[in-house]
């Protein structure tokens, strides 16, 4: 059984012999050879179809090229004529060599096996020359110029001119014994290509010409030039070390022979470390690409450091990006294309990773200068070479951030300084009459108005910075993605720093909305409206600007001041883009409010004309229904809501009004806003006499008034003529709120152009006890007249409203975060304590302060909304059903 | 590009009235003949081996059966992986816009056959003459080695061409060229324009016309045509304008090629051959030719007789001079060489004859060793004044037959030249030649009259063996040398079918040592290359006789016996060359043929020996057969014992 197998594992020892005396065959080809030759076995073998094979066969084949027996198998004879041949080759006396017969040469021995001598004895014959011939001649160069020592210990004795042409000398002397052996080599090549098809395929041998190139390398290039010299230096050596030095010389300016130097590289490249040839392996790559880096990597960081101490920004950015074209074009022309990336790192390493911090923070023309000054093409050279080393360019996007910082920080400060400017005084005054309610009633006219241009200028300045720097971005920074992102978050960062920024950017819009659109063209709402949604996108705290948008709006859509519908649905539509539907929610229902009073109002008209007897004089009522949820009704004085009394007259319009309201909608309650309204009343002024003859006539004006000063007027029409009523009678009349009732006072009394009543004593304060009495020496221009009521429109809070409106704002807020809370733990039923954090913060439009989190949540708990789990390890929390 | 079921039927119905109408021919000719059969048969089995051999000797591979289907269909059909991928790259067609075509998609067994199928549609398959052509418009762009012999110059253009191919190809050519002989330049009328002669002459190379080339512009087709009439060629404007339908465009550029190929070779036979020049081997020296000649040779390759009558002191004598007489009219081209004068040799044998071809270096240079000549600086690529004479070391006659192919692409020489030609197309590095020869060596394997002797006859002398064609020793060591494979595996087939013959010959087992030799050399495998081979078609020259008598014992139940034949038949079957097989199944028998060894095998069919070791008289050939078979395994196992050699 087995037999087969048991055979093959018994005799293996016996197959080792065999194999080590087929080494033998191949170290000793001389003396097996004979052997072979002399053993009967295989004589006829080798004999075969040269001797017998013709004689025994009339149609033998006539094996090529053994036809005579007796030039059979001496391989001594066709050697020498190989030989001869080849010495031709080498010494360029080709023409008279035939192809045909120095192939056929090599093809017979090659067919009588013995490929392996010849190609053993080629590569003898090359080794000889190569040593004897090439190496010598190099030798006696090197030996007679001081190249070898200048290469190895760098003597300065040698001016660089003679350093140059010596240097040339030597690579012409290389360059022409490398292309001298590769053409030959060759040629030889071509005579043995049967040997390499055959032989070396068979037994896996390098190509002749492989094998040759590598006794070029190893006994000329990396042979020792001075054996007994203090150093052994390879020809190899010297020859980078020159080759070097001329690229040296390039750096500092000088003219190179290129391409004297790109036919030596060529030489590198053409040879390897090893006889398989792989690519990476090339010498070029194993010596001479290394000491080339290591060498420019020395130059750089030397010239870095100089420039550095040397030179400014700019010029150091534009002096790194010409030397990476200058490295770039050297690989092209010089050296080889292998090594660009290779330069480029080395000098991106050490001209823009190891100093670009060190450049952009320059005193005096760093990145901050070149930002301050708009030097846009030093820009985008730092960028490009800050994008060089670092995909997310993080020293360009700190620096820049920085800036931006700081300009922002300065706008805020301009900013601040501009509103205490105007407050200092308004406290100062408040501080001094602080017994007097109406303290606050009389700031100076036009500090409001000054707070209002200071935000008007705070958001124009931000808006300005933003535009230059997109600039920037745009032209120097080619648009960079994380660029974009850094500015963005450093906008953001500096716009929430400053407490008031949504406010002044609503008053910003509502400034526009207002006024400053009015003659403007479609394109240029547009930019402005572009611009305030860029701002708002920056504003972490939503809707603290919501708040103030609603407020500002309210006003704007309620006196009628907005510029146009069409305006601002564009902008609540582009706000509803940028921040969702549920934001701009309510300002929509605003909208909806105003169009539903009009249509109201008119049928309101209708249904009075219908009743209507003709019998009194009709007062004509147009009112706005508004929702109480989407108005900020809050901010409007809560105390007004207390009701006021309103004369019969109007008392009864009211009461009509409400009926045919509530009549059409069931289920609803009005609250009236007296403090919101206007009215327009026709006044008749008796003739005086004995006055000027403005007054001498009687005068009828139209005067529109808000509705309180109208009720405060309506009470002087049953009053005698001379009587009078104190601020307290009139306020006991009206109920009126004092804050409201002191202003309508003051511009009724007060203000010299609208001055219907008298007031005595005559001051700018109202005093509890002041009389007033009905002016009827009251005289105008005009025939239509406005009397404003301090502080009316959108103005700037002040520092106690704007707290005011934060406390609001944090109330919201709170039941915001319960709600949110409430919700995550109705899903959840059980959370840790951070989960829930994070996870109501991430629920949230605005930023929320964590306090305040945990006091909803401590609140929440004593209202059994939650409980504490008291076995966990980490703190949580269990909703309660 | 792709069709439905009905499109693809309306394009059938179209495609058989073209070719009904003779526009187009079939490429899927219904054939009949045994070895089609045979090869769907194998297509069938999955037997790539039997493809090869069948298709090599010349089964059309796109033709089809009875029934319509072609080896591609069966092969893909039955899922035969490798065979589809073998036939496709030995040429068989399957495109998706023909009906075949995507009937065989439709039938391929698996996706990776599909898969398959698509990658070689239609574009990858190549007409075989292609490389030919191929090689001719490659001498258009050419610039080394130097070629071109002749300048023709348009209005605007001038191109470099070569004689022989514009004279081969164009009678107006032919004509001009004929003429004066000593012309390198020609100008043609103005109107030609360049871009149409440069069609021309792609055209003329047998290059196919690149897109670019196929215009609509009138102006340039008719001077396209014009060019056609001018230079007396046909087909020119067709191809030009035809960009329709490819498979018509192909059918013509194949038969363009062909046609080229016949003048071609038309030309070679009747220039070349008809002026080479044969003299005695020691007036070589003396030839001279100019380049002028009407031949247009650059090149004279020197071919010697067979040194059959030639004595070897012959050689340094008689270098007689015959300069005087060549050179007397050197100068007006014509040919110069010596007429092989019948004056008497100086002794009584004949002297060594040689032959000169005069030939053209743009077709030698099909031969990388020519390539390579030519295009080093050694003195066989020098320009001289007269033309270099280049020997090459084989007989004429081989020679020739190298040449007809380089010219022709044409490989047909007897069956005695073609190991010369094997070793010249070795020496000369033309793989293909190779190639060609070795088939025409191997198909001896079908050859009738080479047949398995019947048993019993002793084996031959080494004299009658000989009388036989081959010398099959030589045919593998030729193999061998020149490393075609496939020779060794015939001549083990061929050994393996006349094993009793040869296994007492001394140079067989001489042949088995060097064979195990040669693997010792590479140290790769334990086993002998040439004998795992002979053993595996021993195996097929017995399988098939086995089969049917061991069933029909198994059915007629006798027992005693059946068991242990069909035990052999079944184990060796899958793999005869395995030695574990074997060794399970003949160890016991394995005393019996040694014993036989002594007595010449096959003496008697139903000798004792059949007897002793299945203790019944083993009826019918069959029973035979089986014992030979074991006898000659047994034999090759004593055969390695003496040689000592394990495997």
């Amino acid at each position: 059984m087995l037999t087969g197998r048991g055979k093959g594992r018994i005799r293996p020892p016996r197959r080792v012999s065999d194999k080590a005396s087929a080494l033998v065959d191949i170290d000793k080809p001389n003396t097996t050879l004979h052997d072979v030759t002399m053993s009967p076995r295989r004589r006829r073998w080798c004999g075969w179809g040269v001797g017998d094979m013709c004689a025994s066969s009339m149609h033998s084949p006539r094996s090529v090229g053994l036809t005579n027996p007796t030039e059979n198998v001496d391989f001594d004879t066709i050697w020498k004529e190989l030989q001869m041949s080849f010495i031709e080759i080498h010494t360029k006396d080709v023409s008279k060599i035939s192809f045909e017969e120095q192939y056929r040469n090599a093809y017979k021995l090659v067919l009588k096996k013995m490929g392996d001598r010849l190609y053993e004895c080629v590569k003898t014959f090359e080794e000889a020359w190569l040593k004897d011939e090439v190496k010598t001649k190099i030798q006696s160069l090197l030996l007679g110029g001081n190249l070898i020592s200048a290469a190895t210990v760098g003597i300065r004795g040698m001016s660089m001119n003679e350093k140059r042409v010596a240097g040339e000398k030597y690579m012409k002397e290389m360059k022409a014994a490398w292309e001298d052996h590769r053409l030959c080599m060759g040629m030889i090549t071509d005579v043995l290509m049967y040997l390499d098809r055959v032989y070396c395929t068979e037994n896996k041998k390098p190509s002749i010409f492989t094998a040759t190139m590598c006794q070029f390398r190893d006994h000329v290039l990396r042979s020792h030039v001075a054996p007994d010299g203090p150093e052994p230096t390879t020809i190899e050596n010297i020859l980078i070390s020159v080759i070097l030095e001329q690229i040296q010389m390039e750096r500092e300016g000088d003219i190179i022979d290129k391409t004297l130097i790109r036919s030596c590289i060529y030489m590198f490249e053409g040879l390897y470390e090893t006889e398989y040839e792989d690519e990476n392996e090339k010498i070029y790559l194993t010596s001479f690409e290394l000491e080339f880096l290591n060498a420019s990597r020395q130059f750089y960081q030397s010239e870095g450091e100089s420039l550095l101490r040397n030179s400014d920004a700019g010029t150091y950015l534009r002096h790194t990006e010409s030397r990476l074209r200058e490295e770039q074009d050297r690989c092209r022309s010089t050296i080889s294309p292998l090594t660009a990336t290779k330069i480029k790192e080395v000098v991106e390493e050490e001209l823009i990773k190891q100093n670009i911090r060190d450049v952009i923070e320059m005193e005096g023309s760093g990145l901050n200068f070149m930002l301050d000054n708009d030097r846009l093409e030093d820009l985008r050279l730092a960028y490009n070479l800050v994008s060089r080393i670092d995909p997310k360019k993080a020293e360009l996007q700190k620096a820049l951030q920085k800036r931006v910082v700081q300009m922002g920080a300065e706008i805020n400060k301009a900013a601040k300084t501009a509103v205490t400017a105007v407050a200092q005084p308004n406290e100062k005054e408040n501080g001094k009459e602080v017994a007097a309610p109406a303290a606050k009633a009389a700031p100076p006219p036009n500090a409001a108005a000054l707070q209002s241009i200071a935000a008007i200028r705070w958001v124009d300045d931000v808006l300005r910075l933003k535009d230059k720097y997109d600039n920037i971005w745009a032209k120097a920074f080619q648009q960079d993605h994380g660029l974009q992102t850094a500015l963005n978050r450093s906008f953001q960062e500096f716009i929430n720093e400053f407490q008031r920024s949504s406010e002044y950017i609503s008053l910003f819009i509502d400034e526009n909305l207002k006024r400053g659109l009015k003659d403007k063209t479609e394109n240029e709402v547009d930019a402005v409206l572009e611009k305030a949604i860029v701002l708002l996108r920056y504003i972490q705290d939503k809707d603290m600007f919501e708040r103030y948008y609603k407020k500002h709006l309210s006003r704007r859509l309620l006196m009628g001041k907005s510029v146009g519908g069409d305006v601002e649905k564009q902008m609540i539509s582009r706000m509803k883009l940028e921040l969702g539907n549920h934001f701009t929610q309510k300002l929509e229902g605003m909208f909806k409010d105003i169009a539903l009073s009009g249509e109201l109002t008119t049928a309101y008209k209708g249904h009075v004309r219908q009743l209507d007897d003709g019998s009194r004089e009709r007062i004509e009522l147009s009112m706005s229904v508004l929702t109480n949820t989407f108005w900020p009704v809050e901010s409007w004085d809560s105390t007004a809501k207390a009701t006021c009394i309103f004369p019969p007259d109007i008392e009864r319009i009211k009461a009509g009004f409400e009926n045919f309201y509530l009549g059409k909608h069931t289920g609803r309650r009005l609250t009236w806003q007296p403090n919101m309204g206007t009215a327009d009343i026709r006044a008749t002024f008796p003739k005086v006499q004995g006055k000027d003859a403005a007054l001498a006539r009687e005068r009828r004006h139209e005067i529109n008034v808000s509705t309180y000063a109208m009720v405060v007027l309506l009470l002087f029409n049953n009053l005698p003529a001379g009587a009078s009523y104190t601020f307290e009678e009139l306020q006991t009349k009206t109920n009126i709120p004092p804050n409201d009732l002191i202003r309508n006072l003051q511009s009724l009394a007060v203000a010299p152009k609208t001055r219907l009543l008298i007031k005595e004593p005559m001051s700018k304060d109202i005093k509890p006890t002041d009389r007033f009495y009905f002016n009827e020496n009251f005289s105008s221009k005009f025939l239509k007249l406005k009397v404003g009521v301090v502080a009316n429109g959108n103005k700037v809070e002040s520092e106690k409203e704007r707290k005011q409106t934060e406390k609001r704002n944090d109330e919201m807020r709170g039941g915001i975060i319960e709600a949110a809370v409430v919700r995550i733990m109705k899903e959840r039923k059980e959370l840790p304590h951070q989960q829930l954090y994070s996870e109501v913060i991430s629920q949230l439009r605005f930023t929320p302060d964590i306090n305040m989190i945990k006091k909803r949540i401590e609140s929440l708990i004593e209202r059994e909304y939650l409980e504490r789990v008291e076995d966990k390890s980490r703190p949580a929390y269990r909703y309660l059903a | 590009m792709l069709y439905s079921k009905d499109q693809l039927e309306v394009r059938l119905l179209a495609e058989k009235r073209e070719i009904a109408e003779g526009r187009l021919r079939d490429c899927n000719p219904l054939d009949t003949s045994w070895s089609f059969e045979e090869l769907c048969e194998a297509c069938r089995r999955g037997d790539v081996r039997a493809c090869r051999e069948l298709i090599t000797n010349g089964a059309n591979i796109n033709a089809v059966d009875r029934f319509d289907n072609s080896p591609l269909v069966l092969a893909s059909l039955c899922g035969h992986y490798e065979v589809v991928q073998f036939l496709l790259e030995s040429g068989a067609i399957c495109r998706r816009d023909t009906f075949q075509g995507e009937r065989c998609l439709y039938n391929a067994l698996n996706n990776r056959i599909r898969n398959l199928l698509l990658r070689y549609d239609y574009s990858k398959t190549t007409h075989p003459l292609q490389p030919f052509a191929s090689h001719l418009v490659s001498l258009l762009s050419r610039s080394q080695p130097e070629t071109s012999d002749i300048v023709v110059n348009t209005a605007t253009q001038s191109f470099h061409l070569h004689k022989f191919l514009l004279s081969a190809r164009s009678p107006y050519f032919r004509q001009i060229l004929s003429k004066p002989p000593g012309i390198d330049s020609w100008e043609l009328p103005y109107t030609i324009l360049p871009q149409a002669f440069e069609t021309a002459t792609r055209f003329l190379y047998l290059g196919d016309i690149p897109a670019e080339f196929l215009t609509q512009e009138e102006s340039i087709i008719t001077n396209i045509d014009d060019l056609g009439h001018l230079l007396e060629i046909q087909g020119l404007l067709e191809t030009v304008m035809e960009s329709e339908d490819r498979r018509l465009a192909q059918q013509r550029r194949g038969d363009e090629m062909e046609k080229g190929r016949l003048q071609l070779e038309e030309w070679f036979r009747r220039t070349v051959l008809n002026h080479k020049i044969v003299l005695e081997t020691s007036n070589v020296a003396g030839v001279r030719w100019c380049r002028d000649n009407p031949v247009f040779a650059d090149v004279l390759l020197r071919a010697d007789e067979d040194p059959d009558l030639y004595e070897p002191n012959k050689r340094t004598e008689g270098a007689r001079d015959i300069v005087g007489e060549n050179t007397a009219k050197p100068l007006n081209g014509h040919l110069v060489g010596p007429v092989l004068e019948p004056h008497p040799p100086p002794h009584p044998q004949q002297p060594r004859k040689s032959t000169l071809y005069p030939v053209h270096r743009a077709m030698l240079i099909r031969s990388d060793f020519f390539m390579t000549m030519f295009n080093s600086s050694f003195r066989e690529a020098q320009r001289s004044e007269h033309l270099q004479i280049v020997s090459i070391d084989c007989s004429p006659s081989v020679l020739e037959a190298v040449l007809a192919f380089l010219y022709t692409e044409k490989a047909e020489f007897s069956l005695e030249l073609a190991i010369d030609v094997l070793f010249a197309a070795d020496l000369l590095l033309i793989e293909k030649l190779k190639v060609r020869a070795a088939a025409i060596i191997s198909t001896l394997g079908n050859d009738p009259t080479t047949t398995r002797r019947p048993l019993g006859e002793r084996p031959p002398s080494k004299e009658s063996k000989k009388s036989g064609a081959i010398d099959i020793y030589d045919i593998i060591r030729t193999g061998w040398l020149t490393r075609v494979h496939r020779l060794e595996e015939f001549g083990a087939k061929y050994l393996a079918d006349r094993l009793e013959d040869y296994i007492d010959d001394e140079e067989f087992a001489e042949l088995i040592q060097e064979s195990a030799e040669r693997i010792k050399q590479r140290q790769e495998t334990d086993s002998i290359e040439l004998l795992d081979d002979i053993r595996y078609y021993l195996s097929e020259r017995f399988r098939l006789r086995f089969e049917e008598p061991g069933l029909e014992q198994m059915i007629a139940g006798n027992g005693n016996e059946a068991p242990p034949e069909s035990n052999h038949d079944t184990s060796q079957r899958p793999a005869a060359g395995e030695r574990e097989c074997e060794g399970d199944g003949f160890d016991p028998a394995s005393p019996e043929p040694r014993a036989g060894d002594q007595v010449p095998p096959g003496d008697q069919g139903h000798g004792s020996t059949a007897r002793t070791v299945d203790g019944e008289v083993a009826g019918g050939e069959c029973a035979t057969d089986g014992r030979t078979y074991q006898m000659l395994l047994g034999r090759i196992e004593a055969l390695l014992d003496r040689l000592e050699l394990d495997a």
